[in-house]
């Protein structure tokens, strides 16, 4: 088997470990000093902070799942080269509080090492999701009260 | 060892797009690709989903008429016999404004016999909108349901 196909097999034994909260067996995929980056507006989604490590992924994914009861992905793109799987993903996040579901697309780019997952890149439209998560719409925010004038 | 087809593509879009020339863009693309740029179209209207060779021509057109690129940086990159996946950070200017714009862009290319067939292009939108108001937008803090 290419180094490729295994790695693309790791992301998405990754994947599916976490869509079914097992949280442990997807850290366990990773290396110690697993390096995690989403592109998002960490000031309204604070937990969506840069991770470093194991124990504060870890943290980060038990709050995702504190907050939403299931988890589901489809990859209809996932693209491998050498150390690195790039994958194409529609989420669907049910939330705990109302069961609504937030769905969106999301790009991961996964960097290998020894077979391990040492780094995660990701990046969302970040505006749908924070629509979604806020449940409302933030082109009327952004011409009425709470946002700083320009 | 032949060339892979992104790099056709890539070059001829950055040609249409910083120089109007259209003429090699026309040739890498099929008649039924199927093209998505996700993000708040209402805002952007070259945003969204086509269908078409004549659909992404047109927002090929419309880019041009918007941005010019100043660099681009590919942080990272996968090629597949007839796919490809990259995440390129692109310095834009605003051409209304002459504002710049700074983006990091996931894309998703599949190609077959040498033509584009398909793209799924992923931003951090919400930082492009707060870039293209020049201010950034306060919503309360999602501690609890985010």
């Amino acid at each position: 088997m290419t180094v490729e196909k295994l790695n693309r097999q790791r992301v998405v034994h990754l994947l599916d470990a976490f869509a079914r909260g097992d949280i442990e067996a997807a850290l366990s995929c990773c290396t110690d000093d697993v390096d995690f980056l989403t592109h998002a507006p960490i000031d309204i989604l604070p937990h969506m902070v840069p991770r470093h490590g194991k124990a504060e992924l870890r943290a980060l994914w038990q709050t995702v799942w504190s907050r939403y009861s299931e988890v589901r992905y489809k990859a209809p793109h996932i693209v491998a080269e050498g150390d690195e799987v790039a994958t194409y993903m529609h989420t669907y996040f049910r939330k705990r509080s109302n069961d609504r579901v937030v769905q969106f697309d999301i790009a991961v780019f996964y960097t290998f090492r020894n077979g391990q997952v040492a780094q995660i890149r990701e990046i969302i439209d970040s505006y749908d999701l924070v629509q979604q998560v806020l449940e409302r719409e933030i082109g009327p925010l952004i011409v009425g009260a709470g946002v700083d004038g320009g | 060892m032949t060339e892979h087809s992104l790099w056709r593509f890539s070059r001829a879009l950055h040609r249409a797009i910083n120089d109007r020339h259209f003429e090699d863009i026309e040739t890498l693309i099929d008649e039924d690709v199927e093209w998505a740029l996700y993000g708040p179209i209402d805002m952007f209207p070259f945003l969204g989903a086509r269908q078409g060779k004549d659909a992404v021509l047109d927002v090929i057109r419309q880019l041009a008429d918007n941005f010019q690129v100043r660099r681009f940086d590919r942080e990272s990159i996968m090629l597949g016999v007839d796919s490809a996946a990259s995440m390129v950070r692109y310095s834009l200017t605003a051409l209304d404004s002459n504002k710049p714009i700074s983006l990091r862009v996931a894309q998703f290319a599949q190609f077959r016999a040498g033509k584009l067939v398909s793209l799924r292009v992923l931003i951090d939108t919400f930082d492009l909108v707060e870039q293209a108001l020049g201010r950034a937008i306060h919503l309360p803090k999602m501690s609890s349901v985010g």
